[in-house]
């Protein structure tokens, strides 16, 4: 229970360590008088500096994370989420493509065929013979075929004019530099549309969790609910890419660590614990990313990237300890 | 015989389009007078001379290099997905490098070239070690999850410091996604040294890896003691690995395409399957090189690039091959 109350405490203390901590330091009262004058520095972080970044960092934290724990339930396994498994590669791939290409449609619309004809790749090249491969088949695919969309995209920036090309490659470290209210109210716009999506399938998912044997029998309709999990999935992601850009590990985190603050085991408040513990998670990096070398912003991914690694490192000691892996 | 002549031909043919093809396309009389008869103030030939001969030469290097570093590493772990590049080794070699520049606080130093060793050594033996090669576990799913943590871990740290120090830093941009250009500001003759050493290494430790390959209880029967050979082994990856990446930058995948080809071509003999990784490297790297100057150019497509848009294909193929039983 303290666990639970702990992460929304946790998530504004983030959130307000955002809108204070960067070139300049911003008191809380400052921000105070900002938010409610609507004058002064406070007013300029809140408004234009700080917020729409903080903001986009939480939604995009929030849909990522809900994201890996779909993945993570579904497949029952730490390891699946969509950034190892490729569908955020897949998504920035076709924004990238898109970009190079100088087709102009609205980013999330972009990023969700990336990552669903990611998913679909993945799923299809999985498939050897008759029946439904393991799970790390389908992760190991995943990785190849992320491994292929961070290739092809390279390949398409290398013919860029060279200040796009640097543009598309911080934002496809996964970037919050030069957001706006418009990114935030795209991420938490779609964010909602999809919690909602994800709150009618909690039921079938945890159903699904049981086994497929179980779930058929407890009557769900075991292909179609997997299906609309894995598009919900790929399209929550899609929404956190189309933002900020494929930030990595922090799908693959979010839940884990957020299971084992709040102590949660149920499929809902797995998710809800997910997305939160996504948006602190995103906003901390995004504030070492910002403060760590004094005058430099470096991309809130390569922050990700360091923290999220040895992560990686430990669950994989931790599952080969317990003969798992 | 048969078998030296479809290998060395192709790599003649890579060789001599590596030479000829590019922005401005050199005649073969051009090439005769650049390799043999070199006149100075003609521009046809400086471009064969001092532009794209170094390009071949770091090729060949990094080519045979990683090639035969991921034959190894497949002998020893016996695990189809082992490359260097895909487990980190090659990332750890070029972390050196960025970190011992920026202490430096100058790229353009012969001793920064030499740090790719300890850098490769380290992240080899941390890969491993983070694999299961200790607990003697190490399923190609781990071992290649590891790689992935470890890559993500050092490429971010490297891009974080080239963006910190971007002033200083800069010509490792290029380099740190892999890349034949500028390969005339490269060691190239000491990394030459360096790799026929380790070479020479695989090459004497070859039957015993063969034999560790039997399982080590057998190959503890045969006299072969594991620890040791793996230890040589890891010198000759680190050797052949800190070679390429020194003259190239982290080229991936081609540890892992390679391989497999050799296997099939050598009928199981490890000597002669580092020969031929050796040669079928050096091949495909200097036709995806070739290729990546062909199409945009005047622009040019990282060879590090070309060999990810062809490897990642072949990954995924390996992967559907491994028996499902094989994967823990």
């Amino acid at each position: 229970m303290r666990g639970r109350l702990l992460l929304p405490v946790m998530l504004v203390t983030a959130i307000l360590l955002s809108l204070m901590v960067g070139q300049v330091f911003v008191t809380p009262a400052d921000l105070w008088t900002g938010l409610w004058k609507g004058t002064g520095s406070g007013a300029l972080t809140l408004r234009v500096l700080r917020g729409p970044a903080a903001f986009t960092a939480a939604g995009a934290g929030a849909v990522l994370g809900a994201s890996g724990t779909v993945f993570q339930v579904l497949l029952r396994n730490p390891l699946a989420a969509p950034d190892v498994m490729g569908f955020m590669s897949g998504a920035g791939l076709a924004v990238v493509t898109a970009v190079a290409f100088g087709i102009l449609l609205p980013l999330p619309l972009l990023a969700a065929a990336g990552g669903l004809l990611a998913a679909v790749v993945v799923a299809l090249l999985s498939f050897r013979g008759a029946g439904v491969q393991s799970s790390l088949t389908l992760i190991l695919v995943g990785i190849g075929v992320g491994f292929f969309a961070v290739a092809a995209s390279s390949f398409l920036i290398t013919r860029m004019p060279p200040q796009e090309a640097a543009d598309a490659q911080r934002w496809l470290s996964g970037s919050l530099a030069a957001r706006s209210w418009w990114h935030v109210l795209q991420v938490w716009g779609l964010g909602s549309l999809l919690f909602l999506v994800l709150a009618l399938q909690v039921r079938t998912m945890a159903l699904l969790e049981l086994g497929d044997e179980l779930a058929a029998g407890l009557g769900a309709r075991v292909g179609r609910a997997r299906y609309g999990l894995i598009g919900t999935g790929v399209l929550l992601a899609a929404t956190g890419v189309a933002v900020a850009g494929p930030i990595p590990f922090v799908a693959m985190m979010a839940g884990p660590l957020g299971m084992r603050v709040a102590g949660v085991t149920q499929p809902g408040s797995r998710l809800a614990v997910a997305a939160v513990t996504g948006a602190i998670v995103t906003i901390l990096a995004d504030v070492v990313a910002r403060s760590v070398v004094p005058g430099l912003q470096l991309p809130v991914g390569v922050m990700t990237g360091i923290l999220g690694a040895p992560y990686l490192l430990w669950l994989l000691m931790k599952e080969a300890e317990a003969g798992e892996l | 015989m048969k078998l030296i002549l479809g290998l060395v031909l192709p790599l003649v043919l890579a060789m001599a389009l590596t030479l000829l093809v590019g922005v401005q396309d050199a005649g073969l009389g051009n090439l005769w007078n650049a390799l043999f008869v070199f006149d100075p103030a003609d521009p046809a030939q400086v471009v064969i001379h001092s532009v794209r001969l170094p390009r071949l030469v770091a090729g060949c290097i990094a080519g045979a290099g990683l090639g035969m570093a991921g034959t190894i590493m497949q002998a020893v772990t016996r695990n189809p997905l082992a490359d260097p590049g895909l487990l980190g080794v090659n990332a750890g070699a070029a972390f050196a490098v960025v970190v011992g520049a920026l202490l430096l606080g100058s790229p353009d130093n012969g001793m920064i070239a030499a740090l790719t060793f300890p850098g490769a050594a380290l992240a080899s033996v941390a890969v491993f070690l983070l694999g299961g090669a200790r607990t003697g576990a190490a399923g190609p799913v781990r071992l290649t999850l590891a790689g992935v943590a470890l890559n993500a871990l050092l490429l971010s740290l490297i891009s974080a410091v080239i963006l910190a120090r971007s002033e200083v830093l800069e010509v490792f941009r290029f380099w740190v996604t892999g890349s034949l250009a500028q390969a005339n500001t490269r060691p190239l003759l000491a990394m030459t040294g360096t790799l026929v050493i380790g070479t020479g290494l695989a090459l004497l430790a070859a039957p015993r890896i063969e034999a560790l390959a039997l399982g080590s209880a057998l190959a503890r029967g045969l006299g072969t003691r594991p620890a040791r050979v793996q230890l040589v082994a890891l010198a000759a990856i680190t050797l052949m690995t800190g070679s390429a990446v020194a003259v190239a930058g982290p080229i991936a995948f081609l540890g892992l395409i390679v391989p497999p080809l050799s296997r099939r071509l050598s009928r199981h003999h490890l000597r002669r399957e580092i020969f031929v990784s050796a040669v079928l490297g050096a091949t495909i790297i200097l036709l995806a090189d070739t290729v990546g100057r062909l199409v945009v150019a005047p622009a040019e497509i990282r060879v590090g690039i070309m060999t990810a848009l062809i490897g990642a294909p072949a990954f995924i193929l390996v992967v559907r091959r491994l028996k499902p039983g094989a994967l823990t």
